[in-house]
C-alpha cells in the first residue's frame, strides 16, 4: 500500500472510532452498527461471489443459522451461575454461530460443487427458503413467526454494553473482516479462487482440488454470514424469520454487485448505500421502491462493473505503455534440471457411444524427448490427451509414468503425478495478470491453503516471493516479460499460448503435452514456440506434442506417432513417417497416394 | 386412492401456473443468457390489471385478457429496452440487478395504483365443481389446465414449425451466425423478453381468481417457477411443463397428507437433491466446460 492510502486509511479509522461520540443521540450509531453488519456479511459474499464466481442468493439463511444459534444458545446458558457472573455465554454464543454457519456452508457446497450459473443460484435459494421455512414451522425451537425475543444483551461481566459500546466491538469485527478478505484474496489461494472463476479445468490442470477449494470457500463465505447473523441478533434482541427472507438474500447481492463485485472495498460501499438510501427516504415512503429502483437503475448505467469496478477500471494501464525487453535464453532455474519421466501408454482403448476413439493404442515415449503425435482430424489424438491428464477415463489399458502404472481420476491427478497440459481451446483466467496466472500455476509446490492465508506470516510471503520470482523466469523463458502485468485477456493470440505453457511449466512437470499448441498462430508466432520447445527439450522436460502443423513438428520432434480411426498406423522419426506410404494415404487419400 | 387423486389434482392447476411462468424464464434464457428475476412481478402486474379491467370497470373477461396481454407485451419491450439491452453487452452479471429494479419498481406502482389491502376477483367461470365421479375440481383450475396445454402445444408449433419460430431457436444456438444469416437478433432478443412477459401477465390473469390480487403475489410464485424451470432445465420447455405439472402434485399430495408448513421444505429439498444428480436439471443436456 502507498503510503498516501494508508494515510487515508489511518483518518478512517480515527473517524470511525470517533464517530458514536461525535454522532447526537443513538440513531446513527445502530445504523453505522448495521451497516457494519450487512458489509461483513457482504464481504463474506464478495469473496464467494466476486472473487470465485459462484453467485449465492441463500447468504439471508447462513445469516440466520448465525443469529438463531446465538440467540438460542446464549439464552439457555443465561441462568448458569458462572455465566451469569461473567456475560460469557453471549462471547460463547457468537462464535458458536459463526461456527455453525460454517458448517452449513460446507454441507451448501455439496450439492452446490456440482452445478453453476443459474442452477447454483436456484440451489442457494432452495437452500435459503428451506431453513426460512424451517424457522418458521418448527415453532417449538425456534419460536415461530414470532421470532425469539430476549436475546440477550452484549455484556462484559457485569457491565452491559450500550448501544455505542456495542458499535466498538462490531466495528472490530468489521475491521478484522475486511483485513481477512484483504489477505486472502492477495494470496496465492486467493489467485485460485480468482482462478476458478474463470476456467475451473485451467486451475485443476495445475493441480489444483477444485472441490476442496470450493468446500473452503464456501464455508469461509458462511462463516463471514455466521458472524454478522450473530451480532445482528445480540444488537436487535428480538430476531424473527422476517429478519431472514429471500429478499435479504437478494439484497446482499446487489450490494456486492452495486459497490463492485471482486473488489475489496465494493461490498462495504454496497452494503453503506443500500442500507442508508432507504433510511433516508423515510419522508416518502410510498415511493421509497421506485426512488430505490431508479437508483439502482441510473447507476448500473453509469457503473455497470459497480462503484469500485468502475474506480479500478480507470486506473487500470493499457499495454501500450509497458517497455519491451530483450529476450531470454537463459533456462530458468526451476525447470533447468527437469527430470523427465518416461511415458507409457498401454493398450488403451477408449469409446464414445458406438464410437471408437481409441483402439488398443500403445506409445512410449521417451524420457526427454519431443514425441509428436499426428492424425487428421478424428484421429483420436485430444481422446488420447484427455486420457493421459485424467480428463477421461480409459475403458481398458493403462497409463504408466517410469514404469509405474498411474491411476487417473481427475486433471489434479495427472498435474501430481507430473504431467501438465495445454489447451486445445485457451483455459486461461480472463483479466488475471500473466504473472498471475503463472503463480497460479505453483499451486502444487504451495504450502498455503485458506487457512495459511489468513493468518500466515513470514513463511507465507517468503513463499509468494519466491514462487513470483520463479515465475518472472519462465515468463521470461516463454518471450513474454514485456507482458508480465498485462491482463492475459488483452493478449495477442499467440501470447496467450505461451501464457498456457508458462503455467503448465510452474508445475514443473516431469512430462508436458501440448494440444495443437500452433493452431491459430502466424509463421513467426510458431517460430517463437519451436524456439520454446526445442529449449524446453534442453532443459530435459519430455514433450509430447499434438498437431497438424508439419514444418513445426518435422523441425522439433524427435520421434513421430500417427494415429488414424483411433489406431496407431505408424511411428518412427520425422523422416521415416514423412514417406510411409500409410500415412500419406491417411492424409491425403487412396488416388492421390497412387497418382 | 380418490383421495390421492384428488390432492394430486388440486395442485396440478398451480403446477400450470408455476409452468407457464416457468417457460418465460426459459424463453429469455435460451436468447440472451439473461433471465428475468422479475418475473415473479410481472406475474402480480397481471393478475392486478385483470383487477382494474374486470371487477373494477366490469369489462368481458375475454377482453380483458387481450387487453391485459397486449399491455404486458408493450410494457415488456420497454423494460427490455430499459434494463436489459444496455447491459447485453457487458457480459457481466448486472441484469441480475436491472430485472430486479424494475421488479421493485412494479411492486412499489402497485402499491400506490391498487393499495396494500388484498382484493379479490371473482372466478370468470362459475363456481359450481366440475365432477368426474368422486373426483371434484374448480372450473378454473379446469380452465388453467387447458389454457397451459393450449399454450405449450402452440409454442412447441412455433419453434418446430414456424419460420420465425425457428429463428428463435438460432439465435438461442448462436446470435453471431444468426446475424450472419440476415436474422434480426435484436427483435428476437427484444421479443423473448416481452413473450416471456405475456406469458407472466397470462398466468397472472388465470391465478387471480384463485389467489386474492396483492402487490406481493407474484414474488413466491415468480420463485417457484424459477425452481422448475431449473429443475426441468432452462433449454427444455417441453420438459418444464411437465416439472410444473408434477410439483404442482406433489404440492397438493404434501399438503392433502402431512400439512402445508412442511410443503415447500420438503418440496425445495427435493430439489437440491435432484440438482445434486442431474446438475443440467432432469430434461437438460450436460454443458460442461470441454477440454
Amino acid at each position: 500500500m502507498s503510503r498516501a492510502r494508508i494515510g487515508i486509511a489511518a483518518l478512517v479509522v480515527i473517524a470511525l472510532i470517533a464517530a458514536p461520540a461525535v454522532l447526537p443521540g443513538t440513531y446513527y450509531t445502530y445504523l453505522a452498527i448495521i451497516v457494519f453488519i450487512y458489509g461483513i456479511v457482504a464481504i463474506g459474499l464478495n469473496i464467494l461471489a466476486g472473487y470465485a464466481g459462484q453467485l449465492s442468493l441463500g447468504h439471508a439463511a447462513l445469516m440466520a443459522v448465525g443469529a438463531y444459534t446465538t440467540a438460542l444458545l446464549s439464552k439457555a446458558l443465561a441462568p448458569v451461575p458462572f455465566f451469569t457472573a461473567t456475560g460469557l455465554h453471549i462471547w460463547l454464543g457468537i462464535v458458536v454461530g459463526t461456527v455453525a454457519a460454517a458448517l452449513f456452508g460446507a454441507l451448501l457446497a455439496i450439492p452446490a460443487l456440482r452445478v453453476r450459473g443459474p442452477y447454483l443460484a436456484m440451489v442457494t435459494i432452495a437452500f435459503g427458503w428451506v431453513i426460512f421455512k424451517i424457522l418458521q414451522e418448527w415453532s417449538s425451537f425456534t419460536g415461530g413467526d414470532l421470532g425469539i425475543s430476549g436475546v440477550p444483551k452484549p455484556r462484559i461481566a457485569s457491565l452491559t454494553l450500550i448501544i455505542k459500546q456495542y458499535y466498538y466491538v462490531v466495528l472490530a469485527m468489521f475491521i478484522i473482516a475486511l483485513a481477512a478478505q484483504y489477505r486472502l484474496v492477495t494470496s496465492q489461494f486467493g489467485l485460485r479462487l480468482r482462478a476458478m472463476k474463470y476456467s475451473e479445468i485451467g486451475v485443476a490442470s495445475v493441480g489444483v482440488n477444485v472441490f476442496r477449494v470450493k468446500v473452503a470457500v464456501f464455508t469461509l463465505s458462511a462463516a463471514f454470514a455466521g458472524l454478522g447473523g450473530a451480532l445482528f441478533a445480540h444488537q436487535q434482541n428480538y430476531i424473527s424469520p422476517d429478519n431472514f427472507q429471500f429478499f435479504s438474500s437478494v439484497f446482499f447481492l446487489l450490494a456486492v454487485l452495486f459497490g463492485g463485485a471482486g473488489t475489496l472495498l465494493g461490498p462495504i460501499i454496497g452494503a453503506a448505500v443500500l442500507t442508508l438510501l432507504p433510511e433516508m427516504l423515510h419522508d416518502f415512503d410510498t415511493y421509497r421502491l421506485i426512488v430505490y429502483g431508479v437508483f439502482i437503475l441510473i447507476t448500473l448505467y453509469l457503473l455497470p462493473n459497480g462503484v469500485m469496478g468502475a474506480l479500478e477500471g480507470r486506473g487500470r494501464k493499457t499495454l501500450t505503455d509497458r517497455p519491451a525487453g530483450a529476450s531470454a535464453e537463459v533456462a530458468p532455474r526451476w525447470i533447468a534440471k527437469a527430470e523427465g519421466a518416461m511415458l507409457e501408454v498401454r493398450n488403451i482403448s477408449r469409446s464414445f457411444g458406438g464410437l471408437q476413439a481409441l483402439r488398443n493404442v500403445s506409445v512410449q515415449i521417451a524420457p526427454g524427448s519431443v514425441h509428436a503425435l499426428i492424425g487428421p482430424n478424428g484421429a483420436g489424438k485430444t481422446t488420447l490427451i484427455n486420457i493421459l491428464t485424467g480428463f477421461y477415463q480409459a475403458d481398458s489399458g493403462e497409463v504408466a509414468m517410469d514404469g509405474a502404472v498411474l491411476h487417473l481420476r481427475s486433471l489434479s491427478d495427472a498435474a501430481l503425478a507430473g504431467i501438465a497440459r495445454t489447451f486445445q481451446t485457451i483455459k486461461l483466467f480472463g483479466d488475471l495478470a500473466v504473472l498471475d496466472h503463472v503463480m497460479v500455476g505453483f499451486a502444487r509446490h504451495s504450502q498455503v491453503g485458506i487457512l495459511g492465508a489468513l493468518v500466515g506470516g513470514s513463511r507465507l510471503r517468503s513463499e509468494a516471493e519466491r514462487h513470483a520470482a520463479d515465475a518472472r523466469q519462465l515468463i521470461q523463458f516463454v518471450g513474454l516479460h514485456q507482458f508480465e502485468n498485462a491482463p492475459a485477456s488483452q493478449l495477442a493470440y499467440g501470447h496467450r499460448r505461451l501464457v498456457e505453457i508458462a503455467r503448465a511449466l510452474a508445475l514443473r512437470p516431469k512430462v508436458l503435452l501440448l494440444d495443437e499448441p500452433a493452431a491459430g498462430l502466424v509463421a513467426q508466432e510458431i517460430e517463437a514456440l519451436a524456439d520454446v520447445i526445442r529449449r524446453l527439450r534442453d532443459c530435459g522436460v519430455t514433450i509430447l506434442l499434438v498437431e497438424h502443423h508439419m514444418d513445426l513438428i518435422v523441425s522439433v520432434s524427435d520421434r513421430i506417432t500417427v494415429l488414424d480411426y483411433g489406431e496407431v498406423i505408424a511411428e518412427g522419426s520425422p523422416a521415416a513417417i514423412q514417406k510411409d506410404p500409410r500415412v500419406v494415404t491417411a492424409y491425403l487419400g487412396k488416388s492421390l497416394a497412387a497418382a | 386412492m380418490y383421495f390421492f387423486l384428488q390432492v394430486a389434482l388440486s395442485g396440478i392447476a398451480t403446477g400450470a401456473i408455476y409452468g407457464l411462468i416457468a417457460v418465460g424464464y426459459s424463453l429469455t434464457f435460451l436468447t440472451t443468457r439473461i433471465l428475468n428475476f422479475a418475473l415473479g412481478m410481472w406475474v402480480m402486474l397481471g393478475g392486478m390489471l385483470t383487477l382494474s379491467l374486470v371487477v373494477r370497470l366490469g369489462i368481458n373477461p375475454a377482453i380483458s385478457l387481450v387487453v391485459v396481454l397486449a399491455a404486458m407485451t408493450l410494457l415488456g419491450l420497454v423494460a427490455e429496452r430499459v434494463s436489459v439491452f444496455p447491459f447485453l453487452r457487458a457480459g457481466s452479471d448486472v441484469w441480475v440487478m436491472s430485472t430486479l429494479a424494475v421488479g421493485f419498481l412494479l411492486i412499489d406502482f402497485a402499491e400506490i395504483i391498487w393499495g396494500r389491502t388484498p382484493a379479490k376477483v371473482p372466478g370468470f367461470l362459475s363456481n359450481q365443481p366440475v365432477r368426474l365421479g368422486p373426483i371434484a375440481m374448480l372450473p378454473q383450475q379446469v380452465a388453467i389446465l387447458v389454457v397451459a396445454a393450449i399454450v405449450f402445444v402452440a409454442l412447441d408449433l412455433f419453434f418446430r414449425r414456424t419460420l420465425l419460430g425457428k429463428a428463435f431457436r438460432a439465435v438461442a444456438h448462436s446470435g453471431e451466425v444468426s446475424t450472419l444469416m440476415g436474422i434480426n437478433v435484436r427483435r428476437i432478443q427484444a421479443g423473448s423478453f416481452a413473450g416471456a412477459c405475456a406469458l407472466a401477465g397470462l398466468a397472472g390473469f388465470m391465478v387471480v381468481p384463485l389467489t386474492l390480487a396483492e402487490p406481493q403475489m407474484g414474488t413466491v410464485l415468480g420463485l417457484k417457477a424459477f425452481a422448475i424451470a431449473i429443475i426441468a432445465g432452462l433449454a427444455a420447455p417441453r420438459g418444464i411443463l411437465l416439472c410444473g405439472l408434477g410439483y404442482g402434485a406433489l404440492e397438493g399430495l404434501i399438503s392433502g397428507y402431512f400439512y402445508t408448513g412442511i410443503r415447500d421444505i420438503l418440496g425445495f429439498s427435493l430439489m437440491i437433491v435432484v440438482l445434486y444428480f442431474k446438475p443440467e436439471g432432469l430434461f437438460g443436456h450436460p454443458q460442461e466446460e470441454r477440454a
